[in-house]
């Protein structure tokens, strides 16, 4: 006897999404309180997710606007904490490729009654400064003002807005680095920058403040060309070797980098974290679905019976606990884009961060995983699904 | 109303391995079940009738021998062959309804139709043919929990027929019935059976249930006892 003349008659399986998606829908939410528990805990940590991975955006990456890939930061080589001497400078400007060359000096002043620095203040060339950063907006005459007036500053929209501060006003720093304090009048007031709260004022005030010691805290450079960036970086760095104040010159998004690096291994804490948020969340997620699953065995297997074969029954599996998971994603990818694009960062954190920019690259990250949570936590019900017996199914307790 | 044999089983044979046991469910069983008979399976707990049904039916499968249903081994079918054959052709009556809570009586009726090539309204009408055929047509957007034990096994009887399948399987129908529920369930099975001409194959432990089949045949330790 042959084994018969059996010949399925059988619809694709998507004849009725909306059946089978509403089919889908009830089953997902049946035990509203374990559902709505699911998409909060894959929401919170993927909101978590989100806020790790900008913050490590917003800490590591480098500037990368035209300005930035000419500009080359000079300092101390054995310390950035270390003063470099002032006369440097005609040496670095007689290198080929130099175009702009400004001291760059923290002053460290607290302003009014303030316990800490609340914005960064650099003593500058005002000459050199506006050829140099080039993406700072100033209006031409406060520029001018800047310039003409040994006492003027400019300071940075966000600082300037938060403590209402505008053209004209006059403003006290004491420095907690040298022993003076400084009365400044501001100028004019810049935006468009990488970072929009910082004051610049002129060095040669802070020098006549201090008794002209001759140093400055760091050089800034701009080169000619992006092609000139290597031989410059190399002839400053030869200039002054063995000298009494060896130099280490790099572009801006090395020192940048270097920089980051000297505040400890945050990459590689923010991605431990976040490698455990992730896994901690499959786990969580996966046995969501298997407690979901394990509860329906006995309608799997009736559904078995009925003729629903197992990558249906995967498929139903997988749209549910993808399903979830998107969901998760909507709402904690989505509350953390709209918190940080449509709040105010400065605020929240205080001014640590000023910008918080949820990029797509991230949201694609947050969705992505997601995805993989769903899919992955569907595997091990799927399993078990497919290697269980109608018969055996059947006998699960309800 | 009896014909040409839509089961024919050959040698049958079914043992589970329990640890280090080996039990016979069914003993090399020979069985011809002709179309529109009501079949009713009789035996005591453990004697291998569900084991017969199940096996009938494509959901388990036997050691040896052979089991044709419509002219098909169905012991030959691989997994994806079997759920096709099982969709067209066999309807499913459970003991305890096995309907899915989640959706309405409507809903679950239509579920098997959802493999089927149907569109949506010729689904429409199979499901309120089946549900008018059990008497529940006005409880069609019905949840399962607002339905008596009784009228879930019909609407469970509809879900089995609506893809209008030669035979149907009832394991223990009426195990959770009331004696008139249970009446009014068997009534259908009889009707089923008679004028519909679908082959009825029913596992009960209840004479009375089994009063109601055109033959009964009795189970003992895996083998026909008469």
């Amino acid at each position: 006897m042959g084994r018969g003349r059996f010949t399925s008659k059988r619809a694709n399986f998507q004849t009725d999404l909306m059946s089978i998606g509403s089919f889908i829908v009830k089953n997902a939410l049946r035990n509203k309180r374990r559902a709505t528990l699911s998409i909060l805990s894959v929401a919170v940590s993927l909101f978590l997710l989100v806020t790790l991975l900008v913050a490590l955006r917003e800490l590591t990456v480098p500037p990368e606007g035209e300005g930035a890939a000419l500009r080359v930061v000079v300092r101390s080589r054995i310390s950035i904490a270390n003063a470099l001497p002032a006369r440097q400078r005609p040496i670095i400007e007689r290198i080929p490729g130099v175009e702009a060359i400004s001291p760059f000096t923290w002053f460290g002043g607290k302003f009014k009654s303030e316990e800490a620095m609340s914005f960064a203040q650099f003593a500058v060339d005002p000459v050199e400064f506006p050829r140099i950063f080039v993406e700072s907006k100033v209006p031409v005459e406060q520029i001018k003002a800047f310039q003409a007036d040994r006492q003027a500053c400019i300071i940075g929209k966000i600082t300037a807005d938060k403590y209402k501060i505008k053209a004209g006003d006059r403003i006290m720093l004491s420095s907690t680095i040298y022993p003076t304090d400084l009365e400044f009048k501001v100028a004019g007031i810049y935006s468009g920058s990488i970072d929009d709260r910082n004051m610049f004022f002129h060095q040669k005030y802070l020098d006549e403040s201090i008794g002209d010691p001759g140093e400055v805290g760091t050089w800034w450079i701009k080169v000619r060309s992006a092609e000139d960036m290597p031989r410059v970086v190399a002839a400053i760095n030869r200039a002054f070797e063995n000298t009494s104040a060896e130099v280490r010159a790099e572009s801006e998004r090395a020192f940048q980098l270097s920089f980051i690096s000297m505040m400890g291994s945050i990459k590689l804490v923010v991605g431990l974290i976040s490698t455990a948020v992730v896994f901690a969340l499959m786990l969580v997620s996966a046995s969501t679905m298997s407690m979901a699953i394990r509860e329906r065995f006995r309608e799997l297997a009736i559904l078995k019976a009925l003729g629903f074969r197992r990558r249906e029954l995967f498929a139903f599996i997988l749209a549910e606990s993808f399903g979830l998971a998107m969901l998760g994603a909507l709402a904690g990818v989505g509350g953390a884009y709209s918190l940080f694009t449509f709040g105010d960062i400065a605020k929240m954190t205080n001014g640590i961060f000023i910008t918080f920019e949820v990029t797509h690259k991230i949201v694609g990250i947050g969705l992505l995983v997601a995805a993989g949570l769903g899919i992955i936590a569907s595997i091990g019900p799927s399993i078990s699904v497919a290697r269980m017996s109608v018969v055996n199914g059947l006998k699960t307790l309800d | 109303m009896t014909g040409a044999n839509v089961v024919t089983i050959r040698d049958l044979s079914k043992i589970y391995r329990q640890g280090e046991i080996n039990v016979t469910a069914l003993n090399h069983i020979s069985l011809e079940i002709g179309a529109g008979e009501f079949l009713a399976l009789m035996g005591p707990s453990g004697s291998g009738k569900s084991t017969l049904l199940h096996i009938i039916a494509g959901i388990d499968r036997p050691t040896n021998g052979e089991c044709r249903v419509q002219d098909v081994d169905v012991t030959r079918l691989n997994e994806s062959e079997l759920a096709d054959w099982r969709n067209q052709n066999v309807g499913f009556v459970f003991q305890t309804f096995n309907l899915i809570p989640v959706l309405t009586a409507y809903e679950n009726v239509e579920l098997p139709l959802l493999l089927t090539r149907l569109n949506r309204k010729q689904r429409r009408h199979q499901v309120n043919t089946a549900l008018e055929l059990v008497g529940l047509a006005d409880r069609a957007h019905h949840l399962p929990r607002q339905l008596s034990g009784g009228q879930e096994q019909r609407v469970a009887i509809a879900r089995a027929l609506v893809t209008s399948p030669r035979l149907v399987v009832a394991d223990e129908p009426t195990g959770n019935l009331d004696s008139q529920s249970a009446h009014d369930v068997l009534g259908i099975l009889q009707v089923l059976s008679k004028t519909a001409g679908k082959t009825v194959i029913m596992v009960t432990h209840d004479p009375k249930a089994a009063a109601f089949g055109s033959r009964t045949i009795h189970l003992e330790k895996g083998e026909l006892s008469n």
